[in-house]
């Protein structure tokens, strides 16, 4: 190989190793899964397991939230999927929602996961279609989880028995 | 040098070291950037190599030399610092007291080291110490005294250090991974400046030679 092409072989490399070092620095990788996955996001190959996912959901729909996550996880190993990050926060939500008081740490792990969808959603717009959701979009349900787990006087009210969960 | 060397084998090395001196195996696998003063720490380090000709800038950025070349030389020289900056904040300790010491002791010896302006191969032997003692101190010493595992008589004699020193010796947990990650991080580390273009080419009149009898 002629030296300029060496070099300029070598330049690029070394660029494309640093700019995925950069990467692990900013994302935080905890798992193998979410380092493939992420990689794969960037060039646009990630995709969510679709028969994982729609056990996840069917999990969901009748009130088996941690089957529902397990599932949910599996079909988006690595935290990538806006939707089923979504879904996975909804499971935290209608888990941790209690009609005299809410679960503050199911809530907790709600906000970080409607966040992180939140984040990978595009322009940070999120919108589920879905008929057996009160809330539709991410910013909704951010705002009932971030409720949730503040303290006010609210949540002295006699009347928040008579509550619905969403 | 060699262009392989110089265009690959340099950078990738002190990448790979700066991904793997930056790794923080815990509850959670994190990775650390180089806090400020680890920054002026390689900042030293790479005075100190300077300084002894275990590394010729002249021979990695030159006006004379093709651009492609230079860019190859410029990426060694910061893959290097970064490196040489994360290797010397994976070595300090993370909290209390081992954290203020071991930081003045590594300033002052490489200051001391830049000061006084050792040849490449002392250098090169004087940083294998500094490094190999502060993975001792780190990784060996301070973990046992901080393990949580261990019979209850050595619990309970943490405990009752840790509450002698007021708390400030004890470091958190580190699993047994940590040590092994930094010792090849060291390695690598050290095997590449080992490798970089020094002051004095390698020639026979350069190379060591066994002492003269007395």
């Amino acid at each position: 190989m002629r030296e300029p092409t060496l070099r300029a072989a070598g330049l690029a490399t070394s660029l494309a190793y640093a700019a995925a070092i950069a990467w692990l620095y900013t994302t935080q990788p905890q798992n193998v899964a979410q380092v493939t996955g992420g990689f794969a996001s960037i060039v646009g190959v990630y995709k969510v397991e679709p028969q994982a996912f729609a056990d996840g959901l069917r999990f969901f729909r009748a009130n088996q939230f941690p089957e529902a996550r397990a599932a949910l996880l599996r079909a988006d190993p690595a935290e990538r999927d806006a939707q089923v990050q979504f879904y996975v926060a909804y499971t935290f939500y209608r888990e941790g929602w209690g009609r005299l008081y809410n679960d503050d740490a199911l809530f907790a792990k709600g906000l970080v996961a409607v966040d992180k969808a939140i984040a990978l959603a595009p322009a940070g717009r999120l919108v589920v279609d879905d008929a057996d959701l009160q809330m539709h979009s991410a910013d909704e349900l951010r705002a009932e989880l971030q409720r949730g787990v503040t303290r006010d006087a609210s949540d002295f009210n006699p009347l928040r028995v008579f509550g619905t969960r969403k | 040098m060699s262009a392989t060397r110089e265009a690959f084998v340099l950078p990738l090395l002190f990448l790979t070291v700066t991904l793997l001196a930056g790794v923080r195996v815990g509850a959670a696998v994190a990775l650390e950037p180089p806090s400020l003063f680890a920054l002026v720490l390689g900042t030293l380090l790479l005075g100190t190599l300077v300084r002894s000709g275990a590394l010729a800038p002249a021979r990695l950025l030159h006006g004379a030399r093709p651009m492609a070349a230079n860019a190859n030389g410029a990426v060694v020289l910061v893959t290097l610092f970064l490196s040489g900056a994360q290797v010397l904040a994976m070595l300090t300790p993370r909290s209390g007291l081992p954290l203020f010491f071991v930081d003045v002791f590594l300033f002052v010896l490489l200051l001391n080291t830049l000061v006084a302006q050792p040849d490449r191969v002392r250098l090169l032997r004087s940083l294998a110490v500094i490094f190999g003692s502060a993975l001792v101190l780190k990784f060996v010493v301070l973990a046992s005294l901080s393990s949580p595992g261990g019979s209850r008589t050595t619990r309970v004699l943490v405990a009752l250090f840790d509450a002698a020193t007021f708390g400030t010796i004890a470091q958190e947990p580190q699993t047994s991974g940590a040590g092994y990650l930094a010792f090849a991080a060291i390695a690598l580390f050290l095997a590449g400046i080992a490798a970089l273009p020094s002051a004095r080419p390698y020639t026979e009149s350069t190379a060591l030679q066994p002492s003269p009898p007395r």
